[in-house]
């Protein structure tokens, strides 16, 4: 714009320029004295006047044509016709006016950059804040002035506060517990630049007292000042728990393990030292010693098929069961040891179908372990039933041990189906890997979405049972 | 005169296995099967040695130690115990003056038997002389 208003005033005083020439050479020419008659040479002065501005007049014109032309059409270059001082006048303005479009181009991108990071900087502060609220650990964050900024959900749970509530208040009046304010106030003395603070301590928080690992930091400013404390609490409860449960399970496992091994290797030891004198004596060890290792081999092959099961990697084998074949087959296998007890076994099966979809040997090691159990724990001349039935409403299975034994208090029974759980009572009638009735229930509940429990009275008998869900008829499943 | 041993296990084996090998080596042995039993029976005849496991129903191997040593009568027998915990008794044991040792299972009867006399103060040399 400035050029061009430079290219008009150039116009203008082109023109002037002219008027004054004319009328100095009417002047010169009256003073000389070159004409008599002073009318022709005002005559001629302004002819040559109006000559001189009409040229500069449509110079100027075209020009101007021109440079709108050029200004019309964007994309163009300033052509090579025209006055030398246009083209530079159009040149300058062409150059400024691509400037001007770079840089517009320039700001729009940059726009566009800070809008994509502005939307990008919201969507990690939602990921941020989603993260905190889902995660176990619970953090607060507090500023320099000992203000809370943050404090998320699992923090809110433990501490006893409500998240939104505890922003903007001073530390002290939400946190209770002395020894977490200490750190907190330590780090913050501490400042930037020192390892985080990390202890193990007992919270008393709004769920009583719990062992926490807290760790506390000093977030930096721009400047390397403090801006914030972040502190996570991390609650140490269940994993002492689970590591109590791993240790006594461990201890459980090793003195089950080390009893059956520890005859086995007595044994042993007598017959290499020739304690026993006899034949007669001598057999009765060998077959204490492949009871024990038969034992043993039980034992083990119970704690992998829980270990394998508790761990979603046992193999399955699902086919439709036939529930009533499956109860007689177990029956026939256990008769020789009811009858070495004089014990009557015998089944009362529904003539209904009784079909579940499920792994048969798994199954069938249920039945069986039940009815050793009552087999081994009813006194001699007792009587066993297995019973099968089904239920069309609720679409399952029903089996049930049920035994004229010992019976077991309601004590023992909550815990009867728990690894290495042993009645007490019952130690001194049978041996056993306190291990069965745990892999039972593993069969029932977690292979077979069954369930499985007790009744039992004692001195009256117990009843074990178990249901399984009825298989899907070809008809159904076609639905 | 021999000396007479008690030994108290819940497992039948255990009983067996070591009531043979001590018997074979001259010794009287009774046996009871948990600790209330080997309470009843040391009511009657007191051991010179009582070999008891840790871990059985109703009063376990510990409970039994603390019995002994709270009757005057019982308080100088001494005490081998069997553990199939696997790992030391450590503060509970040492706290009983009357327990001279602690044998994991699995354990070697000819072990136990050596025990025995190191316990009772038998010359094992004069014994495998004597044999």
């Amino acid at each position: 714009m400035q050029t061009l208003m430079r290219s008009i005033l150039g116009g203008v005083a082109l023109g002037a320029l002219s008027l004054t020439s004319g009328l100095a050479t009417m002047f010169a020419a009256n003073v000389i004295g070159l004409t008599a008659d002073p009318w022709l040479v005002v005559i001629g002065a302004v002819l040559f006047t109006s000559m001189v501005a009409a040229v500069s007049f449509m110079s100027m014109n075209r020009a101007m044509m021109r440079l709108r032309a050029e200004l019309e059409d964007h994309g163009s270059t300033p052509s090579g016709q025209g006055p030398r001082w246009l083209r530079s006048v159009l040149r300058t303005m062409m150059e400024y006016q691509v400037r001007h479009r770079q840089a517009e181009a320039a700001w729009r991108t940059r726009q566009r950059e800070l809008e994509i990071n502005a939307k990008m900087a919201i969507g990690g502060q939602r990921q941020a804040e989603a993260v905190l609220g889902v995660m176990d650990e619970a953090v607060v964050v507090c500023n320099a002035f000992r203000e809370i900024t943050l404090v998320n959900a699992a923090a809110g749970a433990m501490l006893g506060c409500h998240p939104a509530d505890a922003v903007g208040k001073p530390m002290a009046e939400v946190i209770d517990d002395s020894m977490v304010r200490r750190i907190m106030q330590e780090t913050l003395e501490a400042g930037v630049g020192v390892d985080p603070r990390r202890c193990e301590l007992t919270l008393h928080g709004a769920r009583g007292e719990s062992a926490c690992e807290i760790v506390s930091a000093c977030v930096p400013d721009d400047r390397g000042r403090t801006a914030a404390v972040v502190t996570v609490l991390h609650d140490l409860s269940r994993e002492r728990e689970i590591s109590q449960l791993k240790s006594e399970f461990v201890s459980k496992a090793s003195h089950e393990l080390r009893t059956p091994l520890s005859s086995m290797q007595a044994y042993v030891e007598l017959l290499v030292d020739g304690e026993a004198n006899d034949e007669a004596t001598r057999r009765e060890f060998y077959e204490i010693i492949q009871a024990e290792t038969e034992r043993l081999s039980r034992l083990v092959d119970n704690m992998l098929n829980i270990s394998r099961i508790e761990a979603g990697i046992i193999e399955i084998d699902r086919s439709e069961v036939d529930i009533r074949e499956l109860v007689e087959s177990a029956v026939r296998t256990m008769e020789p040891q009811a009858r070495s007890r004089r014990i009557d076994l015998h089944t009362e099966i529904a003539p209904l179908g009784a079909t579940v979809d499920g792994d048969a040997d798994m199954l069938c090691q249920v039945v069986v372990n039940l009815l050793s159990n009552a087999v081994k724990y009813t006194p001699e001349g007792g009587r066993v039933t297995v019973s099968v039935d089904s239920d069309t409403l609720t679409r399952s299975v029903h089996v049930a041990v049920s035994d004229t034994g010992l019976g077991i208090a309601p004590a023992d029974a909550e815990h009867v189906f728990e690894k290495f759980y042993r009645v007490e009572n019952y130690k001194r009638v049978a041996k056993g890997t306190g291990l069965g009735l745990n892999l039972c229930r593993h069969i029932i509940e977690t292979v077979h979405r069954g369930q499985i429990g007790l009744e039992s009275t004692i001195g009256m008998g117990s009843r074990f049972w178990f249901t399984v869900p009825m298989a899907q008829t070809p008809a159904k499943l076609a639905a | 005169m021999s000396r007479r041993i008690l030994v108290v296990d819940d497992e039948s084996h255990i009983l067996h296995v070591l009531s043979l090998k001590l018997r074979n080596s001259g010794f009287i042995v009774d046996t009871a099967v948990d600790g209330e039993d080997a309470m009843h029976q040391l009511a009657s005849a007191q051991p010179d040695l009582v070999i008891t496991d840790l871990q059985m129903p109703y009063v376990n191997g510990i409970e039994l130690c603390r019995s002994l040593l709270s009757d005057a009568a019982t308080a100088d027998i001494p005490v081998i115990i069997l553990t199939a915990r696997g790992y030391a008794l450590g503060s509970e044991a040492a706290s009983l003056s009357n327990v001279r040792k602690v044998v994991n299972k699995p354990f070697s009867p000819r072990t136990i038997l050596e025990q025995v006399r190191r316990v009772l103060g038998i010359d094992t040399d004069i014994m495998e002389r004597a044999a």
